[in-house]
């Protein structure tokens, strides 16, 4: 058995990081100058990529995706949400003291309403940081049934959602509202809201993974059946950007 | 958010390829769009490694970062996205790992049963509707192919993050018979995930 054998009875463990730390470097080092066993332990990697896989997707907590983005474009947090979370912080750990001496089970109550605030607050914050740093907003009115409304879109630039607001528009008739992306492939379907929007209803979203680049965006009465395809209803705002 | 009941058959290998051309191009949507792809699976992979929400949600983004700084058109062609992410992922969670104790006692308390449980978990069918999970319940089944020691083995070493010693220790069996089972279950795993590779982009 020659030395160079040993790394290539090893190659499997040293791509699925099971050798110890000492033969890992000893391994890695002789990377460095053995085209073979590189191109070797490349195939491996290929081959065992989606092993990963194996672990089931866990939820991401509210507000962790925009961070993410931010993170890995290298954009800094805006300095009202690093304090927004300590103070966050600070205020849960005051209701879990207060909870603590009401007593054990007060305590449990208060715990579960501070992680529920928790959540709450992530939430807050995501939406806010959409408002805030919204490079354009866009505003459209709509006259229906008497009633004066419209649909308002707060543009973040940085991380490419935006915050939707609607507001002032009576129950649809036969129908329901249908957001749209107007987009360089044609209209794909964003969130549909149903009930009564004499009271705002504000939604964020991403943009759509298909129909090429967002121009624009659009709202229309569509009727119930209508699930998909492109517009059929009434167009009730245009909004180009 | 449109085409996410989709499977994850060519139609997400054709919208991962599109992604990693506009990434190499610097498009801040793009990697946006990668986020609320692959986000999810990256925190399984981190969250079953590290047993931490915050420690895993900051692998996370160090892996996010790396892609973002590392795919370029020069190296577009020959990475497939998905499978970076997972390797950078799991890769920065072993380094985690390996420098802090509390892991050590956390496997201390686990049961064969626990090991066991920890990477064949049932496949939940209201889930099926997300992006990947169909490739998931492939891998599941690969592993369930194996045999129960051999399947002990790579949960330890894969999705723990244990070296063939502490697989040893762990299990408490000889060196040689971890190195004898992984071998035969990385092995087979290759075999059978092989149909996946044409997905790797």
């Amino acid at each position: 058995m020659t030395a160079h054998d040993w790394f290539t009875e090893h190659s499997a463990e040293f791509a699925a990081r099971t050798l110890d730390p000492a033969d890992e470097a000893t391994f890695q080092a002789h990377l460095e100058r053995c085209e073979e066993c590189r191109r070797e332990v490349e195939r491996i990697d290929r081959e065992l990529a989606w092993l990963p896989l194996g672990a089931p997707p866990v939820t991401p907590r509210p507000g962790l995706r925009r961070r993410i983005a931010e993170y890995a474009l290298g954009t800094p947090t805006p300095r009202w949400t690093r304090w927004a979370i300590p103070i966050g912080a600070a205020a849960g750990l005051l209701l879990a003291a207060a909870g603590w001496y009401a007593g054990d089970r007060r305590a449990a109550s208060l715990a579960g309403e501070v992680a529920l605030s928790r959540h709450r607050l992530a939430a807050i914050e995501d939406t806010l940081s959409v408002m805030r740093q919204a490079a354009r907003v866009l505003q459209a009115r709509i006259d229906m049934d008497g009633k004066q409304g419209g649909l308002v879109i707060f543009a973040d630039a940085k991380t490419h959602r935006w915050n939707v607001v609607m507001h002032g528009l009576p129950p649809a008739p036969n129908g329901r509202y249908q957001f749209w992306f107007i987009c360089a492939d044609g209209m794909v379907r964003g969130a549909e809201v149903q009930g009564d929007l004499s009271r705002p209803v504000m939604f964020t979203t991403g943009m759509p993974s298909r129909g090429g680049k967002v121009l624009g965006a659009a709202l229309t009465l569509e009727p119930m059946d209508a699930k998909d395809g492109p517009p059929r209803g009434k167009q009730l705002a245009h909004l180009m950007l | 958010m449109p085409g996410e009941g989709r499977g994850p058959s060519l139609s997400m290998s054709a919208r991962e390829e599109g992604l990693r051309n506009r990434i190499a191009a610097r498009d801040e949507q793009a990697l946006v769009e990668l986020v609320d792809l692959a986000t999810p699976w990256l925190l399984g992979v981190a969250h079953a490694m590290l047993h931490d929400v915050d420690e895993a949600e900051e692998v996370v983004m160090e892996a996010f970062r790396t892609i973002w700084i590392s795919v370029t058109p020069a190296t577009a062609e020959s990475r497939g996205l998905l499978p970076y992410l997972l390797r950078v992922t799991r890769h920065r969670a072993i380094d985690r790992l390996r420098s802090r104790q509390r892991h050590r006692r956390h496997l201390a308390l686990l049961t064969p049963h626990e090991i066991e449980r920890s990477t064949v978990a049932p496949v939940e069918p209201n889930e099926a509707a997300q992006p990947g999970w169909q490739l998931h319940a492939q891998v599941h089944a690969a592993l369930k192919d194996l045999s129960d020691e051999q399947r002990a083995a790579v949960q330890l070493a894969y999705f723990e993050g244990l070296t063939q010693s502490e697989i040893a220790n762990t299990l408490g069996i000889p060196l040689g018979t971890v190195k004898t089972r992984l071998r035969l279950a990385f092995g087979h795993l290759r075999l059978a995930l092989a149909h996946v590779k044409d997905w790797v982009l």
